[in-house]
């Protein structure tokens, strides 16, 4: 297999409304396989989070990362994705997610933790003309001197990539330590003050609205690679909402691992 | 019984077994590891059901080892995180 480039590709842009958590789930695994099989073109999905969730890693167990009385005080809701990593605490307005499909002819002849820095190579750049210092810092995180920013996952299947990436945009650190178990494992580890300095979200880094830095994050991606507007196909929307009613909204899904 | 081990500049690797009759019975492994193909955790739990309690670490990493094929790719933890985890766990 040889490499090509990112120019290589007619870029496709998907920046739809707001989605069920489930039905993002659904739409990454549908959408790999349609970027694999050659029926749609190389995607980047910008996502809007329907309501707030905690979604988990694909081997990460639910009783582990998860608190029932915190989830149900908060009225949330446990979601799996199909890319391995940690659990993260989703509340619309405070999230920026994307995912990047493409063929794996992309990233061939690199390694996963190779890949991951170079498919978040744009995000980088859009960062620091935010004026934003942020870098990789191996596997899956992208990170800057105040603090984690955002956490990233791979899986590569049916001959395509799926990169996506959660950003923190802003974050409510008390009440995610109520919702995850890991959360509270750490504030237990280093105390409150550095456990919700931990992370250090878009919003205080650099002043603007959510929608904001996310124009700007389409913009580069634009300038560097080409990007041009999209939408779901019907049948594409469809596959997904079966795949929410088959696996993704199931509770043998989600409690895959207990 | 409950094992968890991260990995140096990696995962978390968790493990949660029951013993029957001194060997290792429903294992679950479990962590924000990375691992390509996901069957390949089936594999993996499958290859640690059936030890022996006094395995060492090295028999257990050996076993894990043994029973995954070489398309699979395990980032942020290896086969000897995963007997640390079950070490702990039997502890």
């Amino acid at each position: 297999m040889s490499r090509t480039g990112w120019k290589d590709y007619d870029w496709q842009l998907l920046r739809d409304g707001p989605m069920s958590p489930a039905l993002h789930m659904a739409l990454d695994e549908v959408l790999i396989y349609e970027v694999g099989a050659g029926r749609r073109r190389p995607t980047v999905r910008i996502w809007e989070w329907g309501g707030p969730a905690v979604v988990i890693g694909r081997y990460q167990s639910v009783k582990n990362e998860v608190d029932p009385e915190g989830l149900e005080r908060h009225r949330m809701s446990v979601v799996r994705r199909i890319t391995g990593g940690g659990a993260m605490f989703i509340e619309p307005g405070n999230t920026i997610t994307y995912s990047l499909y493409a063929p794996q002819e992309l990233v061939a002849g690199m390694s996963f933790q190779e890949s991951y820095a170079f498919m978040d190579a744009w995000v980088l750049e859009a960062l620091k003309s935010l004026g934003v210092k942020a870098w990789y810092q191996p596997i899956n995180d992208i990170t800057s001197e105040g603090g984690k920013i955002a956490g990233a996952a791979q899986t590569r299947r049916g001959g395509a990539v799926l990169h996506h990436v959660t950003m923190a945009y802003d974050i409510d650190a008390a009440k995610m330590v109520q919702v995850l178990r890991i959360g509270r494992e750490k504030l237990s580890d280093k105390g409150q003050t550095s456990a919700q300095k931990r992370v250090d979200p878009l919003r205080s880094q650099t002043g603007l609205p959510r929608e904001a830095v996310i124009d700007r994050m389409v913009e580069t991606f634009d300038s560097l690679h080409g990007l041009r507007q999209d939408a779901l196909k019907p049948q594409e929307l469809e596959a997904a909402h079966a795949l929410v009613e088959s696996k993704f909204g199931t509770r043998e899904w989600v409690h895959i691992i207990p | 019984m409950h094992g968890e081990y991260k990995t140096p500049g990696g995962k978390l690797v968790v493990v949660d077994l029951e013993l029957e009759d001194g060997h290792l019975a429903r294992v679950q492994v479990s962590g924000d590891f990375f691992l390509e193909p996901e069957e390949a955790l089936e594999a993996i739990n499958g290859a640690l059901e059936g030890l022996p309690r006094e395995a060492t670490e090295a028999e257990i990493a050996g076993r894990v080892q043994a029973a995954l094929g070489p398309e699979v790719v395990m980032l942020g933890f290896s086969p000897e995180a995963v007997a640390v985890a079950v070490r702990k766990a039997l502890a």
